[in-house]
């Protein structure tokens, strides 16, 4: 149990840190990366949690695929944070009163969290004891049934950002050659090349 | 029949007044002038009608207003005393139209003269045929508003706005008194329906009306209220002020209805309401009483006056008193005589002096007159007969008089007969007016017609007779001037009273001042003929014979005469009670409380600092993400520090 | 243990979205040219199968609520109601755009797609009955609102109200999100019955809940543009095309304002008392922005952004009332917002001059005299915006502020009749402007058949349906109804 309550807090306090590294260091590639690490340590804590299914997605879909985006968008995109930055002392203070106040009421209502007997038997979808269930069977389990809904809910909402994707960004320009694969393919040597014969002297 | 009398006249006013452009000035002048011919006639047959046999009845046109207790309909009351005012009315009505045709030809607004003048009409037939308090409160208003929109008819002219104005703000005094008398019935008697009233008034006599904590006796209340509006509108001493300068309007306005019809209002609405005033015995008084004051202040005014319309205006005045004081002796029928006697030769007087006005090119100032008898024969006639029949001129004992002779006669006489002191106060003042008028009266002819011209020459060589369409209608007043007494004399107060009358109006046993008229000695009989004749020889005397002889007595009596030149001081007098300060009130609630208080903190304060408002709110709008973004935090914390702090 | 989930009463849901990907197969592969004409035809037939479904399903909901997908989707009466204001709202919507769209070069078939995915989310909105539906049902509804904002994406100010719109939405999800959590945390359940049990069960309500909901409330307010969250709507009118904001102006609303009631009356319906101060204040802050800040604008889709900022006002009036009264008060409100809505937007797609569109309001200087049917429409609906009788405007009016004084919020109510003079301003002085200013350049006189239609129909609606206004009030009271039922 001690080292699982210090790997917790090890895992929690890193990645706070991460999380504020992401907003104040000054390279924006420096951000990404704390980024990534914080995605790492949130998937630790999944680990801690049993829900190694849940750690390993984080760890594929974030850090794989979000993350090395956002590395990408960053480098290929001229953006001058310096300028972005500009302000950033003269909003400073009213920020930071705003954030320590919400922050202090949070951990106010945090302290004071308080699960009544009578709540938790309404709490929804327990957990499977592991025994019963892998990690991966249990999720599956739950969401192709009970929240089949959502499901397909949240499919819709990834068709339509796809969706919205292309709207935005895809160009037909006319005139553009292109390679078509089938026709090149289709192409009958018969109907493309015709044998002549050239009499000799007299040219095509 | 009787609906149509009433609404002839609104569907004149209303075709004239919306449609005076398509119609034109003709199509407006013959159209309303048609039908108001078609009223007058149907009013002479409805009042042979009803007052053969005393008739009385009621055509309900429809509801009104049914509210609980407070339940009324539209409806035309019809008895002799309806008739009598029907016929006066519409007469005068129509040959004021006629003559209209011919005074105001030149003016361009003629529809919208004409269509003020047919509503006026309408008003006042609503007025007269009224069976509830509040309908007849109606063609009040409706009168008080016709008559200030023809008075201020030239609004180019800023004497008519202003005449308009003051007549209007006079008559409102009188109104509220009314209205009062209004509400006081209703209490009384949970009812405005005449009928019903006057079933109930008997039993409520010596009922007691707590105000303020003082006891007053309710039937006397209500009838000084009433009375007090009667005041207002037929211009008695205290609030005649408006009816001198109501002459602003053009002269036909002021022969209908500051002569003939509208001022008499107030007399009918005290004959109407004869079963309410007969059981107060004190407001009978104050009735006499203010109006024999009346008779002889506005004599007394009318003495000096120059302007050839406010003499008779003044007249006018006086001659509504003499009405007032015959009702207030119980004497209603002479005063309902003498009202319509009156209607027949004032118009005459007043259309008579507006033909002279005519001629002399709008000149109305009688020292700039004179001498006018052989260039306008017609007018000169029309004008002494009329004077004559003011004068009350006529042979006593015998059939042959002028109308006034015999209705202002019968005034006097039954004034006297009353055997009160009230009753002989107001004979004396009475008689003594009676003087003063045959003076003025002949004063104005003298002046206006006799002696050498006082005109320049170019006023002089345009001066012509009128046209016919002007003098035709004449000769009906002519007659009704010549022959109204002697033909109505019977009917109205003479034997056949009580037929004539029916139930319409009522005189308690114990008021029998003119049953007692004819009983009184033959000196009284003869002094009104006495004093008319001797107030004539004394202005001929001093207009004609010795011209010099006014400016000598002016000398010697000069207070007196300013005295009565300015009116007794009355308008002087009303603007430092009255008028100065509530200008000053005005002023101040004006300037100091609306525009800087209301305006300022108000609707101006307010437009300012909602734009004020307005452009900041959009300095907000900034247009950058994080603004908005931290908005809306800003927004999120706000609400949850309410909700930790106060939990 | 596996078993089937109820299907039947989403029927119009999973109607739409089989039909919308339909439409994008239909897209790819008729002819480009035609691709845009077919689809919108296409999308707004299925909008209307949809609304026959939404009444087919529904009317048999007497025997009380239809739970379905495991109890994460309700039907019920107030559902319907919503539902069909929402397609309503989004078939007008279409139908205005197809002039507009065609003219400005946005004429790809994505764009009806786009509106049938946004109406699909809203549907789903409707119909939440937990909080993650709710929360997938506002995403696929804002996400297609993002894309269609910055719809014309040549336009800097079209693709700016896009970012802006999808950052500000993004943070507003973040709070939604982070509601739910606290409301998942402190009442163990995300499911609206649930939570209603929970709540009971509980002796005191935590106060880590009433934050939650607080958040939610914000997030929301957001949605419906109430102050102070109602920042992004000003710069989102103006730069988003015209038929875009034309939407957003109504279903988006519609749905929004639905959701926030649904779930402050059904799950927290408990807790009124708690939450009532928050929904007063913003409800305050939406009045008094939408009278103020409109003075100024001389944009007229700026205008209309405050404009409905201080309608959501109103209508939130009737919410903080609560009970029955006020929600049949919002919901008749909404009704006649969105009819209203519709036409004035409709009057705004006519203001082009020589094929350019024009958004000025002293661009309306004069419109009677070149183009006196606009004017008279615009005139009635002006005087509908401003709560004057005999136009349904006013008894949309009359039905919040009778059950704000139901509720003796009689502040609330004072301020409400304030700001609703002060709002009278700027809808009169349009009307100023279009019969009384010296007349500008007139306007393109062809208009398309379908935008007259729309503009002409909402115009005599806003008039001639005050007589019949037991059309909206009677199926809003049964809807009213039907969330408070126990």
């Amino acid at each position: 149990m001690i080292v699982e309550a210090l790997a917790f807090y090890l895992f929690a306090a890193v990645a706070v840190a991460c999380g504020v590294m992401v907003i104040t260091s000054k390279n924006p590639v420096h951000s990404v990366l704390f980024l990534i690490l914080a995605f790492f340590n949130a998937a630790g804590l999944f680990v801690i949690q049993g829900a190694e299914f849940l750690a390993m997605i984080l760890v594929i879909v974030y850090v794989g695929a979000v993350a090395v985006l956002f590395l990408f968008v960053v480098m290929m995109l001229d953006v001058n944070f310096a300028e972005l930055r500009e302000g950033f002392a003269k909003y400073l203070p009213i920020g930071a009163a705003i954030g320590i106040v919400l922050l202090a009421e949070l951990v106010l209502i945090g302290a004071g969290w308080v699960f009544g007997p009578d709540v938790a038997g309404v709490a929804a979808s327990p957990t499977p004891a592991l025994s019963e269930a892998t990690n991966t069977e249990a999720i599956g389990r739950i969401l192709y049934t009970k929240y089949v809904y959502l499901f397909q809910g949240a499919g819709m909402v990834l068709l339509v950002a796809m969706v919205g994707a292309i709207v935005l960004t895809l160009r037909q320009r006319s005139g553009v050659k292109r390679q078509n694969i089938a026709a090149q393919v289709a192409r009958d040597a018969k109907a493309e090349v015709t044998v002549v014969k050239v009499p000799t002297g007299s040219g095509v | 029949m009787e609906a149509a009398i009433v609404f002839l006249p609104l569907a004149g006013a209303i075709l004239a007044g919306l449609f005076g452009r398509p119609l034109g000035a003709k199509g407006a002048q013959w159209l309303t002038s048609g039908l108001m011919v078609i009223a007058a006639v149907l009013s002479w047959i409805v009042l042979f009608d009803i007052t053969s046999e005393g008739k009385s009845y009621t055509v309900t046109l429809f509801t009104w207003v049914a509210s609980g207790s407070f339940a009324f309909d539209w409806a035309l009351r019809m008895d002799s005393l309806t008739a009598v005012m029907l016929i006066v009315v519409t007469t005068v009505s129509a040959v004021v139209h006629i003559y209209s045709i011919g005074y105001m030809s030149h003016d361009p607004h003629q529809p919208r003269f004409f269509a003020y003048l047919s509503f006026f009409t309408f008003s006042m037939l609503m007025l007269v045929t009224a069976d509830n308090l509040v309908q007849m409160f109606f063609g009040w208003e409706g009168v008080g508003v016709a008559s200030y929109l023809l008075i201020g008819f030239w609004f180019q002219k800023p004497s008519a706005n202003a005449a308009a104005i003051k007549a209007f703000l006079v008559n409102r005094v009188g109104d509220i008194g009314f209205a009062l008398g209004i509400f006081a019935i209703y209490v009384m008697t949970d009812s405005v329906n005449l009928t019903v009233i006057f079933n109930t008034i008997p039993d409520l006599v010596g009922t007691k009306l707590v105000f303020m904590g003082v006891e007053f006796d309710a039937i006397t209340v209500t009838a000084l209220l009433l009375f007090l509006g009667a005041m207002g509108k037929s211009a008695q001493l205290g609030l005649h002020t408006w009816l001198p300068d109501a002459m602003e309007g053009p002269t036909p306005v002021s022969a209908l209805i500051h002569a003939a019809t509208m001022v008499t209002a107030g007399v009918f609405m005290v004959c109407r309401l004869s079963p309410l005033f007969e059981y107060s015995e004190f407001a009978l008084a104050v009735v006499t009483i203010v109006g024999a004051s009346t008779a002889f202040f506005a004599a007394t005014v009318g003495l000096t006056q120059n302007d050839i319309k406010r003499v008779i205006a003044y007249s006018t005045c006086s001659q509504l008193g003499y009405m007032f004081f015959a009702a207030g002796v119980s004497a209603y029928p002479a005063a309902m005589f003498h009202l319509t006697t009156h209607a027949f030769f004032k118009a005459l007087l007043f259309l008579g002096a507006g033909s002279v006005i005519h001629a002399m090119s709008d000149e109305q100032d009688m020292r700039r007159m004179g001498g006018l008898a052989k260039l306008i024969p017609v007018t000169y006639a029309f004008m002494w007969i009329g004077s004559l029949a003011l004068m009350g001129i006529g042979i006593p004992g015998t059939p042959v008089g002028f109308a006034g002779f015999f209705s202002k006669d019968i005034v006097l006489e039954a004034a006297y007969a009353a055997e009160t002191m009230v009753g002989g106060y107001a004979f004396w003042l009475g008689l003594i007016a009676a003087f003063m008028t045959a003076f003025y009266s002949g004063r104005l002819l003298f002046m206006t017609f006799h002696g050498t011209s006082r005109a320049d020459e170019k006023t002089l060589a345009h001066v012509h007779e009128s046209p016919r369409v002007m003098i035709w209608p004449l000769y009906i007043l002519v007659l009704g001037s010549l022959f109204a007494g002697v033909a109505f004399y019977g009917g109205f107060v003479g034997d056949g009273m009580a037929n004539f009358w029916g139930s319409s109006i009522l005189i308690l046993p114990e008021n029998q001042a003119l049953a007692n008229a004819t009983l009184v000695p033959i000196w009284v009989k003869a002094a009104p003929l006495a004093v008319g004749l001797s107030g004539l020889a004394l202005s001929y005397w001093m207009y004609v014979k010795r011209p010099d002889a006014p400016a000598a007595l002016v000398v010697r009596i000069r207070e007196l005469y300013l005295f009565s030149l300015n009116k007794w001081y009355f308008d002087e007098l009303f603007n430092f009670l009255f008028v100065r300060p509530s200008f000053a009130i005005g002023r101040f609630f004006w300037k100091r409380g609306d525009q800087k208080t209301i305006d300022g903190l108000g609707p101006d304060g307010v437009a300012q600092t909602t734009l004020r408002a307005s452009k900041g709110v959009s300095l907000l709008q900034t247009g950058y993400v994080y603004h908005y973004a931290f908005a809306m935090l800003i927004g999120v914390v706000v609400f949850v520090t309410w909700y930790v702090a106060t939990s | 243990m596996t078993e089937l989930p109820n299907f039947q009463p989403a029927t119009p849901e999973i109607f739409l979205a089989a039909a919308s990907m339909v439409l994008m197969m239909v897209g790819v592969f008729v002819k480009p040219k035609q691709a845009y004409r077919t689809v919108n035809t296409l999308a707004i037939l299925s909008l209307l199968a949809a609304a026959v479904l939404v009444i087919m399903v529904g009317g048999s909901t007497e025997a009380g609520p239809q739970l379905a997908m495991f109890d994460l989707f309700i039907m019920d009466d107030f559902a319907v109601f919503v539902k069909i204001l929402i397609l309503i709202g989004s078939v007008a919507a279409l139908i205005m755009s197809q002039g507009y769209v065609q003219r400005e070069g946005m004429a790809r078939f994505e764009f009806p797609i786009l509106i049938v995915f946004a109406t699909l989310g809203m549907l789903m909105m409707a119909s939440a009955n937990d909080l993650m539906a709710l929360y997938i049902g506002v995403e696929l509804q804002s996400l297609s609102l993002y894309v269609v904002a910055s719809f014309q994406r040549d336009s800097l100010r079209s693709t700016e109200s896009g970012l802006k719109y999808f950052v500000l939405g993004a943070l507003s999800s973040g709070l939604l999100l982070y509601g739910a959590s606290l409301v998942y945390g402190f009442s163990g359940a995300t499911q609206f019955d649930l939570i209603v049990q929970s709540i009971a069960s509980s002796e005191e309500t935590p106060l880590g809940l009433i934050v939650g909901i607080v958040f939610i409330i914000a997030a929301l307010a957001f949605k419906v543009s109430a102050a102070p969250f109602h920042m992004w709507t000003p710069d989102v009118y103006e730069g988003a095309p015209t038929p875009v904001t034309a939407f957003f102006s109504v279903a988006p609303k519609v749905a929004a304002m639905a959701l926030l009631l649904r779930v402050m009356l059904d799950p927290f319906g408990e807790l009124i008392i708690e939450w009532r101060q928050v929904i007063v204040l913003v409800s305050i802050l939406s009045m008094l922005l939408g009278a103020f800040a409109a003075i100024a604008q001389t944009n007229i889709k700026r205008l209309m952004a405050y404009s409905s900022i201080g309608h959501i006002g109103y209508a939130l009036m009737g919410l903080a009332a609560g009970g029955e009264i006020g929600l049949k008060g919002v919901l008749v409100y909404l009704a006649i917002y969105v009819v209203m809505n519709i036409g004035v937007f409709a009057c705004i797609l006519t203001m082009k001059v020589q094929d350019r569109m024009v958004e000025g309001i002293e661009d309306l200087a004069g419109l009677n005299s070149h183009a006196p049917i606009t004017a008279l429409v615009l005139l009635v609906l002006m005087f509908s915006m401003a709560g004057i009788p005999p136009t349904i405007g006013f008894f949309g009016k009359y039905y919040v502020f009778a059950a704000a004084l139901d509720a003796e919020l009689y502040a609330l109510a004072i301020i409400g009749a304030v700001t609703s003079v002060v709002s009278a301003f700027y809808y009169l002085r349009i009307i100023k402007v279009m019969y009384f200013d010296e007349p500008k350049e007139a306007f393109d006189k062809r208009q398309p058949a379908g935008l007259r239609g729309v503009m002409v129909t909402s115009g005599f609606l806003s008039v001639a349906l005050a007589p019949f206004l037991s059309v909206i009030v009677t199926p809003a009271g049964i809807a009213a109804a039907s969330i408070l039922a126990p």
